[in-house]
């Protein structure tokens, strides 16, 4: 039985409270500040002036900046070849990429420390080996949303007809396949740098002060302050989901947005009956 | 039609026909190609010449090895033996990017990023050309296709038949020497696939290039074809005009793949002469005249060869008749469970619903026959 619109609505709702009222409540916690009653930003001023602000919440961009990065040099150009040349492979891709979800932090820290130790200390001393913990714990969403990207186009068609009409690998990747994963490339690089910067777990333990660390450090001190970045920073995080949504809607009336590719063609032209009165015009 | 000679010796029967009245492209020649996938054989030996400016159509059933030799064409297959030349040059070892040719898909195959008029330029822009000119010639290119107003669009505001004319105007976009198209209308409804099926001829024949052409609708390679190329597990059976494919078929397999055919018992009385239901039919030279007197043979008899009519006392009862318009096809059912099929004008097809009893009448043409105990 199909269920009501009423229905819906309510289900829709409990979820959105859901969601809503703890950060409702953490925005009145943290403008109350400690006085009942009377709303004011002093906790918010106070922690754009608390030490550290600026050194962590630096690092935490320049290691999710570094990992979006790595990300997408390495898992874009291995996905659509491991597409168009190894097909059977994608499970064993697909299987690989999920790892990361079941092993715990403190194994993947002392795998990685392990695993890296020979390299210089310019990468295993600086947060740049966090960069490179991240593009692992990343892997299960930024995979999956390259590989979305990938399995919505015809990507052996495009590839054909591109090197038929004398594309090499450069022209094609730059011209033709990169701009029809956009919205795929988008969705990995946001994933990243999200998990990026919320995560705690991993930096603390490898002695990194990226802004989640600094965070927990502030809000021993001052829970006002804390939660107010923590605010501060969800802001930001869904900013960057507005961007990303706002770039991906941008790109739709080209028909590589989110979900180009979900419909094919037979059914866009059932969805655009004048398209088929036009071709007979033309004809 | 002027007549061409083929430069190499084809591993099926062949016909020597040109192009027709045009002229301006370049022969194309596949020479012994073989190519496996696993236990598979999807080109054995396959071998072929198309003169300049012909337009030759592959045809066969799923897996014969026809979008293989394509592909071959356009190096986007390797071979691991043969030869492929344009022109005369070898570019079996050639990159496709490298060969020249214009390609048209099964699959919608436009850049999703790309309007219309950037997708028909984009072989030139690959060429360095400057944009003023590349959409200058892009612009002609989608006036020969007849969207000059599309330009600006993006391939999802194009209906499927306008995305092929757009395709099709982008492969002929770099002038090049060969054009390949992989069923390109085979994801079209019938009515778009009926009208673009005479653009292309039309296209094609206007600016002259060489065209192979894969299909599985035979419809579309008879009605588009200079000539016609029926293949068969990685080979050639039979390369002829279409007529010729139709009605003298030079095997037992093209006889039956192209159109349809009534299968028979009959006997072979004399030499090149067999007895069917009766009747006394010569058998073509090309079908197997050679036959003993006394063998048992299969009859392969086209449906406007029978006749099939009502008769009190005949010897068939109507099993179906499917009106098509213009015409009726009627299957009737022998005592012997053998069923025959034949087109009647609609104006005679009325008179013989199912369960009519029905008399058949044999027009005296044989299409093949093959001996019973042979299957092939």
């Amino acid at each position: 039985m199909r269920p009501t619109r009423a229905f819906r609505w309510v289900v829709l709702g409990l979820l959105g409270l859901y969601v809503l009222i703890p950060v409702a409540a953490s925005v009145q916690f943290s403008l109350e500040a400690g006085y009942k009653g009377r709303l004011s930003l002093s906790a918010y001023s106070q922690a754009l002036a608390e030490a550290g602000l600026g050194t962590s919440l630096l690092t935490s961009v320049k290691v999710a900046a570094g990992a979006a990065a790595i990300t997408l040099v390495l898992l874009v150009p291995t996905v659509i070849f491991v597409n168009l040349r190894f097909p059977r492979w994608r499970a064993v891709l697909d299987a690989v990429s999920l790892l990361p979800l079941g092993v715990p932090a403190v194994v993947i820290v002392l795998g990685v420390l392990g695993a890296y130790k020979s390299l210089p200390s310019i990468i295993t001393g600086t947060p740049v080996i966090l960069a490179l913990v991240y593009v692992i714990l990343a892997m299960p969403y930024s995979y999956r949303a390259i590989d979305a990207g990938v399995r919505s186009i015809d990507m052996h068609t495009l590839v054909d007809a591109g090197r038929s009409m004398g594309a090499g690998w450069a022209k094609l990747f730059s011209r033709v396949l990169l701009p029809s994963l956009r919205s795929g490339i988008l969705a990995a690089a946001f994933l990243t740098v999200a998990l990026s910067l919320g995560e705690y777990a991993i930096a603390s333990i490898m002695g990194f002060t990226t802004f989640p660390v600094w965070l927990v450090g502030v809000e021993g001190n001052n829970p006002y302050v804390a939660v107010a970045l923590s605010i501060s920073a969800l802001a930001f995080t869904w900013l960057l989901l507005v961007v990303l949504a706002l770039a991906g809607s941008g790109r739709r009336k080209r028909g590589t947005g989110f979900g180009a590719g979900l419909v094919g063609p037979e059914v866009e032209e059932e969805i655009s009956p004048s398209l088929a009165a036009e071709e007979e015009a033309v004809a | 039609m002027t007549t061409t000679t083929m430069t190499t010796e084809t591993s099926a029967k062949t016909t020597e026909h040109g192009p027709g009245p045009h002229s301006g492209g370049v022969a194309v020649e596949l020479v012994d190609c073989r190519r496996t996938f696993g236990k598979v054989h999807a080109l054995d030996g396959f071998s072929i010449s198309i003169a300049p400016g012909e337009l030759v159509a592959l045809l066969g059933p799923s897996g014969c090895g026809k979008t293989t030799a394509l592909r071959a064409v356009a190096g986007l297959e390797r071979l691991d033996e043969g030869a492929v030349l344009v022109g005369g040059d070898d570019i079996t070892d050639v990159p496709p990017h490298r060969r020249n040719l214009g390609m048209v898909f099964q699959a919608y195959s436009l850049f999703p990023n790309m309007n219309a008029l950037e997708n028909v330029g984009f072989a030139l822009e690959v060429r360095r050309m400057p944009a003023e000119k590349r959409n200058k010639r892009a612009g002609e290119l989608l006036e020969l296709v007849g969207l000059s107003t599309m330009a600006e669009r993006y391939p999802h505001e194009l209906s499927g038949g306008q995305q092929q004319r757009v395709a099709l105007a982008r492969a002929l976009c770099a002038e090049p020497r060969l054009l390949l198209l992989d069923e390109p209308l085979s994801a079209l409804d019938a009515k778009v696939r009926a009208q673009l099926r005479d653009e292309i001829r039309r296209i094609q024949l206007e600016v002259g290039i060489t065209t192979l052409f894969v299909t599985h609708d035979q419809e579309e390679a008879l009605s588009m074809a200079d000539r016609v190329g029926v293949m068969r597990a990685g080979h050639l059976e039979q390369l002829g005009p279409p007529a010729e494919v139709y009605t003298t078929p030079v095997t037992n397999f093209v006889a039956e793949f192209v159109g349809s055919v009534s299968r028979l018992q009959g006997e072979v009385v004399a030499p090149g002469t067999v007895d069917v239901m009766g009747s006394r039919l010569s058998i073509p030279a090309s079908a197997g005249s050679g036959l003993a007197t006394g063998t048992q043979v299969d009859v392969l008899v086209r449906p406007e060869s029978i006749r099939i009519r009502p008769q009190v006392d005949g010897p068939a009862v109507v099993a179906r008749a499917a009106f098509l318009g213009a015409v009726v096809r009627v299957v009737a059912a022998l005592p012997n469970g053998v069923e025959v099929t034949s087109t009647l004008p609609a104006s005679e097809g009325h008179t013989l619903p199912a369960g009519t009893r029905a008399g058949i009448e044999l027009l005296g043409d044989v299409l093949f026959v093959v001996e019973r105990s042979r299957p092939e």
